[in-house]
């Protein structure tokens, strides 16, 4: 059997389906030639009047999903947590899914399982029920109760149904089933805002409701934001070189990137994730660092008005100058000196610019993802010399485009910045430009390919490729890691290989 | 029945209503468990929302329309491009060029409802929501317009949305309303598209008598397939299959699918049902609407694959047809058995669970035994009781099936059964590794195809790699416990 070179040794459905023995291999999708069919016979350019967000109402390809999402994820950073979600069961399943698609990992939350009635009646059975059987089979040491769209439209009570809850399950298993699990509750209406306030709410919530003032401690509070595991990681690295030690909120590090070890208890719970008496603690510190503003800065605001805790806010300590930041901001704060190691890993990263600027120089880049990352990238891309020229949040931030008019006034540049809107009208402005590398999420896979522009995957969500999620963007290391991947990629897509040998 | 003493789950003891949804099967009288009913609040059940089943299940692989979802964002990013539905339409990426990603999981559209469009409704937004995707992206064969719980509680009138909108575009426009709140389960979802697509595409189709097939063109041999969905491309051989039978494929309900042959379905001669959960409803409106009748199927393992192909040859009675039928089987089978013989060898008495939403425990029920595996036990989604007489009838006695079960129920059943493989889902696939036991996904399969003959060897190789990889062997290092 003959197959035509231009399906690259791909069996279109006639070949597979004569070929007279399958393999023992079998033969999978990526062997196939599927033949794609055209929608419409030919191409129709999409009206350009209503491509921009601002000029239409529809909404295609957004860059953001729902407030509970960034309130699941900073809870499932905290030991011993369950997410308990008050709405049907869509907005706990698809959740799940969301995080086990990214983090390759199992995550447990719970759900108050609406049905028709509960949108008549409302959700107070659901929650009593649901916290009773959920604390009576799992006792969770916290319970982050999340509201959704459904339960805060009906109205549900959330503060009185909790308190009958209590009272119903002190009934019936006696007053010490109380001192077994704390409580935060979470409203999350997604028609407020995106996961990215969801998250920056869930620290605001938790932290009222652990953080006590008791003595003072020789610590530092650390929000993270939606960042990575790896990237967490990374800051306790650079606290250990500093000799800081550190609380931190919403540690995902030691839950969304567990071991496999057996045995295993049961039911699954991962080992980490902040503890609730450094939750405590938190009101003890000395400063708090919330690495997004976005995502975290309301909570480090509460400790500054409630505690007198100073704040820091942003940026996100990514690429050199927003480290050098963080670095300072530490140092300041503590009193402790610049370690050494850390002005070699600093050395390190710039030792590695300086021997890259010259593939990295004049590389124009088009940025797309979570206002706070979007933002540090850009002023990173700019350190090494590239041209941001579109840079999309799709979440609306005036933080993002303070930061990112910031750099690029710094590097005299003037990008396109598209505050809030879609993918749809960021990949629009990208196809029409002459772009030579996209920063962005997996969402920006498809756009990449279609543009023939290079992708280099950075922030929320990235689910198509592994380890990801494992890996530091912040810190020197991070900056480090990051800039190896953008040169890669250029050398990949723009150099020939006779050109990269030496 | 009460089960016995042994197979009582401990992680039930304190909610004990759960002990309803456990029965050990009986192939004379059939045990069923109390099934499509509620679930407890806070038992960490893996089900999801109606509006899953309509739009992820049984709408998303529809291939040449705009699904445009009224609702905040978040439920419509949840939807996009996440099952691995597939199809081989494509819209266009730019001139001469076509998407990277097929039409139906490439876009997200929504009408991003915001908490003045609670307050004051959200039906203007939705009507000029349509009108613009109409206009951005070109070329849709309809529009399908899906509520959620927001859309759903703010009450808005989206028929009349729907009516006007399809006025102004002159192509279908169906609402397809199905919030998560409104069933137990994806199922709901799976019957509410059936009914209300069915009854919107019956009024279109008498108000636009062109979309239906004329009588000239209507071949003897046309049939539908129904409920299948294209997982990692089945229709690859699915298709084929029949057409290799004499049989003409007028459409798939929905699997890659164009709404213009969506609405040609009712003029076929038969019907051939797959997924039987969630599709027998529209075959059923169907067979008393057009008088078309349907075969109930199963694409998957040797026996009933020839099963469904002998069926339809017996249907249409020529002797010519059903002649091609054996043939067809005696080839296939030759072509899988050096592969599936392979197989078989290294598999033979491995002990496999599974989970999935339903049809699936008794699709594959047959398919374990051909390749020489027991069940050890089996656990569905949103199963009903028509389930459970077809997992009945087909396990061997005295098999243990959980219904809708929970996280810790799983964790529990590994746990006691200790199978050598599990089949799940993608949510649950990590927890179950995190206790040492590999698997191969269920929903979306892992390097598929799976589906007819030649699909089976896909399936079983997965099966084979889930059990034979060497990392458990690792896993299980004493000196590293
Ligand atoms: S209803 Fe609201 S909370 Fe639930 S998935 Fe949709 S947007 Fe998110
Ligand atoms: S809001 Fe409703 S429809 Fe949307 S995901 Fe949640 S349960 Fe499903």
């Amino acid at each position: 059997m003959t197959t035509p070179l231009k399906l690259n040794g791909r069996l279109t459905i006639k070949d597979l389906n004569a070929l007279p023995e399958i393999p023992i291999e079998g033969i999978t999708y990526d062997q196939m030639y599927i033949e794609k069919q055209p929608i419409c016979p030919e191409y129709i350019a999409p009206d350009p009047n209503i491509i921009p967000s601002s000029k239409r109402t529809v909404v295609i390809d957004p860059g953001r999903i729902c407030m509970p999402f960034g309130a699941m994820w900073a809870s499932v950073g905290v030991h011993g947590c369950i997410p308990f979600v008050q709405g049907a069961q869509g907005c706990t399943t698809y959740p799940r899914y969301t995080f086990s698609r990214i983090f390759r990992e199992p995550v447990s939350i719970a759900t108050a399982s609406f049905q028709e009635d509960t949108a008549v009646f409302g959700g107070r059975k659901n929650l009593i029920e649901g916290l009773r059987n959920l604390i009576i089979r799992y006792h969770p040491e916290v319970i982050a109760i999340v509201t959704v769209c459904s339960s805060e439209i009906i109205g549900d009570d959330m503060e009185g149904y909790l308190e009958e809850a209590q009272d119903a399950l002190e009934e019936e298993l006696g007053p010490d089933v109380l001192e077994e699990t704390q409580f935060v509750i979470i409203h999350t209406p997604s028609f407020e805002g995106s996961h990215v306030e969801g998250y920056n709410r869930a620290a605001k919530a938790f932290l009222k409701t652990m953080a006590r003032r008791t003595t003072p401690n020789n610590k530092v509070n650390i929000i993270p934001g939606m960042i990575t595991p790896g990237d967490i990681r990374e800051i306790k690295h650079i606290l250990r070189l500093m000799d800081i030690e550190g609380n931190i909120l919403f540690d995902i590090s030691g839950t969304l990137d567990c071991p496999l070890r057996l045995p295993q208890a049961m039911p699954y719970y991962p080992k980490g994730g902040t503890k609730a008496e450094d939750m405590k603690d938190m009101g003890n510190s000395m400063m708090t660092f919330a690495l997004c503003p976005d995502e975290g800065g309301a909570g480090a605001r509460y400790l500054e008005k409630r505690f007198k805790i100073p704040a820091a806010i942003g940026p996100v300590p990514l690429g050199i100058h927003n480290t050098d930041i963080f670095i300072k901001d530490l140092a300041e704060a503590t009193g402790r000196p610049i370690a050494d190691e850390i002005k070699d890993e600093r050395g390190i990263l710039i030792d590695a610019m300086a021997d890259t600027f010259h593939y990295t120089m004049g590389i124009r880049v088009a940025i797309y993802g979570d206002p706070d990352i979007a933002a540090a990238a850009t002023r990173f891309c700019c350190e090494l010399g590239m041209e941001p020229v579109l840079i999309g949040s799709g979440t609306e931030s005036k933080q993002f485009v303070k930061d990112v008019w910031a750099a690029a006034h710094e590097y005299n540049l003037k990008p396109t910045i598209l505050n809030g809107s879609d993918m749809f009208e960021w990949e629009d402005y990208l196809k029409k430009d002459k772009i030579d590398l996209i920063l962005g999420n997996s969402k920006a896979a498809n756009v990449s390919k279609e543009a023939d522009v290079p992708l280099v995957r950075i922030g929320f969500p990235i689910y198509d490729r592994v380890g990801y999620q494992r890996r530091a963007y912040v810190g020197y290391r991070g900056g480090e890691y990051l800039l190896d991947l953008i040169v890669n990629t250029i050398l990949d897509s723009k150099f020939p290989d006779d050109r990269v040998h030496q | 029945m009460a089960i016995p003493e042994k197979y009582r789950l401990k992680c039930d003891f304190t909610i004990p209503e759960r002990y309803k949804h456990h029965v050990l099967t009986d192939s004379k009288k059939p045990n069923i468990p109390a099934c499509n009913i509620k679930t407890l609040p806070g038992d960490m059940t893996e089900r999801g929302c109606a509006f899953a089943g309509a739009r992820g299940v049984v709408g998303g692989p529809i291939g040449d329309c705009i699904q445009i979802i009224h609702s905040p964002a978040g439920c419509a990013w949840y939807q996009w491009g996440t099952r691995r539905n597939l199809s081989d339409i494509y819209a266009w990426s730019g001139p001469g060029r076509l998407c990277n990603d097929s039409n139906n999981r490439r876009r997200a559209v929504t009408t991003d409802l915001q908490a003045k469009d609670v307050v004051f409704g959200g039906a203007k937004k939705l009507e000029e929501a349509c009108l613009e995707a109409w206009r951005l992206l070109p070329g849709a064969g309809g529009i399908l317009i899906y509520l959620t719980c927001t859309s759903g509680l703010i009450g808005d009138d989206c028929s009349s949305v729907a009516e006007k909108v399809e006025k102004e575009i002159g192509k279908p426009v169906f609402v397809i309303d199905s919030p998560g709140f409104c069933g137990v389960s994806q199922s709901t979802g799976h019957h509410h598209f059936n009914v209300q697509f069915y009854n919107q595409a019956v009024k279109y189709r008498e108000a636009h008598p062109e979309v239906c097939m004329k009588e000239e063109e209507k071949g003897p041999y046309d049939i539908a397939i129904i409920g299948e969905f294209n997982m990692d491309w089945d229709l690859v051989y699915i298709k084929p299959l029949f057409e290799k039978l004499g049989c003409r494929i007028i459409g798939v309900f929905t699997g890659g699918e164009r709404m213009e042959n969506l609405l040609k379905i009712p003029d076929a001669k038969l019907n051939v049902l797959h997924c039987q959960r969630s599709c027998t409803y529209i075959s059923d409106l169907i067979a008393n609407g057009f008088e078309v009748p349907y075969v109930k199927a199963s694409f998957f393992g040797k026996e009933q694959m020839a099963k469904v192909l002998r069926d339809v040859a017996d249907f249409f009675g020529s002797a010519e047809m059903k002649e091609r039928a054996e043939q067809i089987i005696g080839h296939e089978l030759e072509v899988i058995s050096p592969a599936i013989d392979f197989y078989r060898e290294r598999l033979a008495g491995k002990r496999v669970g599974m989970y999935v939403g339903g049809p699936r425990v008794w699709h594959w029920q047959k398919v374990m035994k051909e390749l020489g595996m027991k069940v050890a036990f089996s656990m569905c989604t949103f199963a009903h009781e028509d389930d459970y007489e077809k997992i009945n009838a087909r396990a061997e006695e005295g098999e243990f099936i959980v219904d809708n079960p929970n996280e810790f129920e799983i964790e529990e059943c590994l746990d006691k059964f200790k199978p050598d493989l599990f089949l799940t889902g993608l949510k649950e696939k990590y927890l179950c590794r995190k206790l040492g036991v590999p698997t191969v996904n269920s929903h979306s399969y892992e390097k598929g195809p799976y589906a007819c003959f030649r699909g089976m060897v896909n399936f079983a190789r997965d099966i084979y790699q889930g059990i034979y990889a060497p990392v458990w062997k690792f896993v299980r290092d004493k000196t590293f416990i």
